[in-house]
């Protein structure tokens, strides 16, 4: 409980940083006053960009730690079901084509890959109900598959279509748009998942056990997998494919707070969203006026500090 | 009353047995014996309703076992894996506390049953302790201490006694026997001595779709054990 406070003051702070900082220095009054001359910068500029990191390092966060638990694999992460493999190539075709770049069509393009992805991994996976076990496989083997459509996009690309791509490719927020449906649904998934959150403590002690215990496993399972998808999906449209906070963060709050998950699903929220947050705020300041791909630094930061804990444990 | 009847279990769409028909009571206390492969473990999984290939019918006091929701099953019926690998670092009270889930009970009088279940299985002094940081008879306290927090009415135990010293198997036997006065007790074992000082009734299967059930006194006799020693034998 105190750990939730504390995470609560630390993305506080870390939104105020990120408010603030940027290529153009902007004092902090200027947040209030509306005739100030950076007042736009802050509120239409740095707030939606933000609101979108934490969104998109929430969902990351959550849908790791969710199908961590579904596939019994401390490797997985949400990207394990080729959901980004899918929205990458949807995607990156609709820019070859130049079909309109517009955020909304890379935001579709996306959502609509990584379901077709997710789609073609559940009935792969499904025989009769949903085998957790063959999900781990078959994920990392369609992943190959859409890596090598996306390897052939970018052989036969333009050299200017390529740097978009690649940006997509390692992750960036500085497409995105608000999307006013994201944070709806997103609240809607966690909510739902928060109230199975004893059967989901009990599915971690594996399948068998949990149908023992009462658990229906296989709703249950396949409620995991529809939630992980939805939640990956919305940040992969939103972000492309950023690496590291699906598999990172759901270690790092475990090591943080044990294995429940009413403690879990809500730190993994806060974590995620400061974690991201911190990492956009420094691809934005970093090498200013250069954006950096946001991607680099959740390895970079997310390598030391993981090893660490680990090391402390 | 736990009612079997015309039952066929498959293994991995082999059969394995075949036309069994027996009845578990409240009040009794059965023992299940037979060679290894035989079906003991597929039997009593197929019970607990987590291994649904089979045929003919199960009777949970009136309801056909497959039109049990799951927790009103879990409520019945409550089993112990012969092996359950731990793989998380759960507190050994937060272990057996999950067999709490089925009920819908207030959190003080879960945590009342949840302590009661630890002292009687003689682990309190683990509560707090990781189930990864156990010996291997010490996660089967915890296993069967999670069974009985979880107050079935039926509890199908797959050789509960593995990796238990003698002196806690004579104390957990008895724990079992004073269980099966309110509630039937069925359990895998192999050790026969065990069997007929404590159980009272036995089902003993002698592959090829034979068996045989009774009370203790009619069934362990020189004759059956020989037979049983003798299909156990076959395979070797």
């Amino acid at each position: 409980m105190r750990q939730l406070w504390f995470w609560c003051a630390l993305l506080a702070i870390t939104l105020v940083v990120a408010l603030f900082s940027g290529t153009v220095p902007v004092p902090l009054i200027d947040a209030f006053n509306a005739q100030a001359p950076h007042f736009e910068i802050i509120w239409q500029l740095r707030w939606p960009r933000a609101l979108n990191a934490m969104m998109v390092g929430s969902c990351l966060a959550v849908a790791g730690l969710l199908i961590q638990n579904l596939v019994k694999n401390p490797l997985a992460d949400p990207y394990l079901l080729g959901i980004s493999g899918g929205a990458a190539t949807v995607q990156l075709l609709v820019i070859v084509l130049a079909v309109g770049l517009s955020p909304t069509s890379l935001f579709l393009s996306g959502f609509i890959g990584s379901l077709v992805a997710t789609a073609l991994l559940f009935k792969l996976s499904f025989q009769g109900q949903l085998r957790p076990d063959k999900i781990t496989l078959n994920g990392v083997v369609l992943a190959f598959g859409f890596a090598a459509i996306i390897s052939f996009v970018l052989a036969t690309a333009s050299g200017q279509q390529i740097k978009s791509m690649m940006f997509w490719l390692m992750g960036d927020l500085s497409f995105a748009e608000p999307n006013a449906l994201m944070p709806i649904i997103m609240t809607a998934l966690l909510l739902l998942l928060y109230r199975h959150h004893r059967a989901l403590d009990i599915l971690a002690r594996g399948n068998l056990f949990a149908i023992k215990s009462g658990v229906d496993a296989h709703r249950i399972n396949l409620m995991v997998f529809i939630i992980t998808a939805l939640l990956t999906s919305m940040a992969v449209a939103q972000a492309g494919t950023i690496g590291f906070v699906g598999l990172i963060i759901p270690h790092l709050v475990r090591l943080m707070c044990g294995y429940q998950h009413r403690h879990l699903i809500p730190m993994c929220v806060l974590v995620g969203a400061t974690f991201l947050l911190a990492a956009d705020t420094l691809a934005r300041t970093v090498m200013s006026p250069m954006q950096l791909p946001v991607g680099i630094f959740t390895a970079l930061i997310g390598v030391p500090v993981f090893l660490w804990l680990n090391r402390k444990v | 009353m736990l009612q079997v009847e015309n039952l066929t279990l498959y293994q991995d769409h082999s059969k394995v047995l075949s036309g069994l028909d027996v009845t578990f009571s409240p009040g009794e206390f059965w023992a299940i014996i037979g060679a290894n492969g035989v079906g003991k473990s597929t039997l009593l999984q197929t019970l607990a309703g987590i291994h649904p290939n089979y045929q003919g019918n199960i009777r949970v006091d009136d309801h056909l076992l497959q039109d049990l929701d799951p927790l009103s099953r879990a409520r019945r019926m409550g089993f112990l894996f012969q092996e359950q690998e731990a793989s998380l670092a759960v507190s050994v009270r937060e272990a057996v506390g999950m067999g709490r889930f089925p009920w819908r009970t207030s959190k003080s009088q879960d945590q009342s049953i949840t302590t009661a279940a630890l002292e009687r299985c003689l682990i309190t002094h683990l509560a707090e302790r990781s189930i990864l940081k156990l010996s291997g008879g010490e996660r089967r306290k915890v296993e069967i201490a999670t069974c009985l927090a979880q107050q079935s009415r039926y509890l199908l135990l797959d050789e509960p006694l593995n990796h238990l010293d003698l002196v806690y198997r004579h104390h957990i036997l008895k724990v079992f026997e004073s269980l099966s006065q309110k509630h039937a007790v069925v359990m895998v074992c192999h050790d026969l001595e065990a069997v007929r000082s404590h159980c009272s009734h036995v089902l003993m299967l002698f592959g090829n779709n034979c068996y045989l059930s009774g009370t203790s006194a009619t069934m362990l006799t020189a004759e059956n054990k020989q037979r049983l020693f003798n299909e156990s034998s076959r395979e070797l």
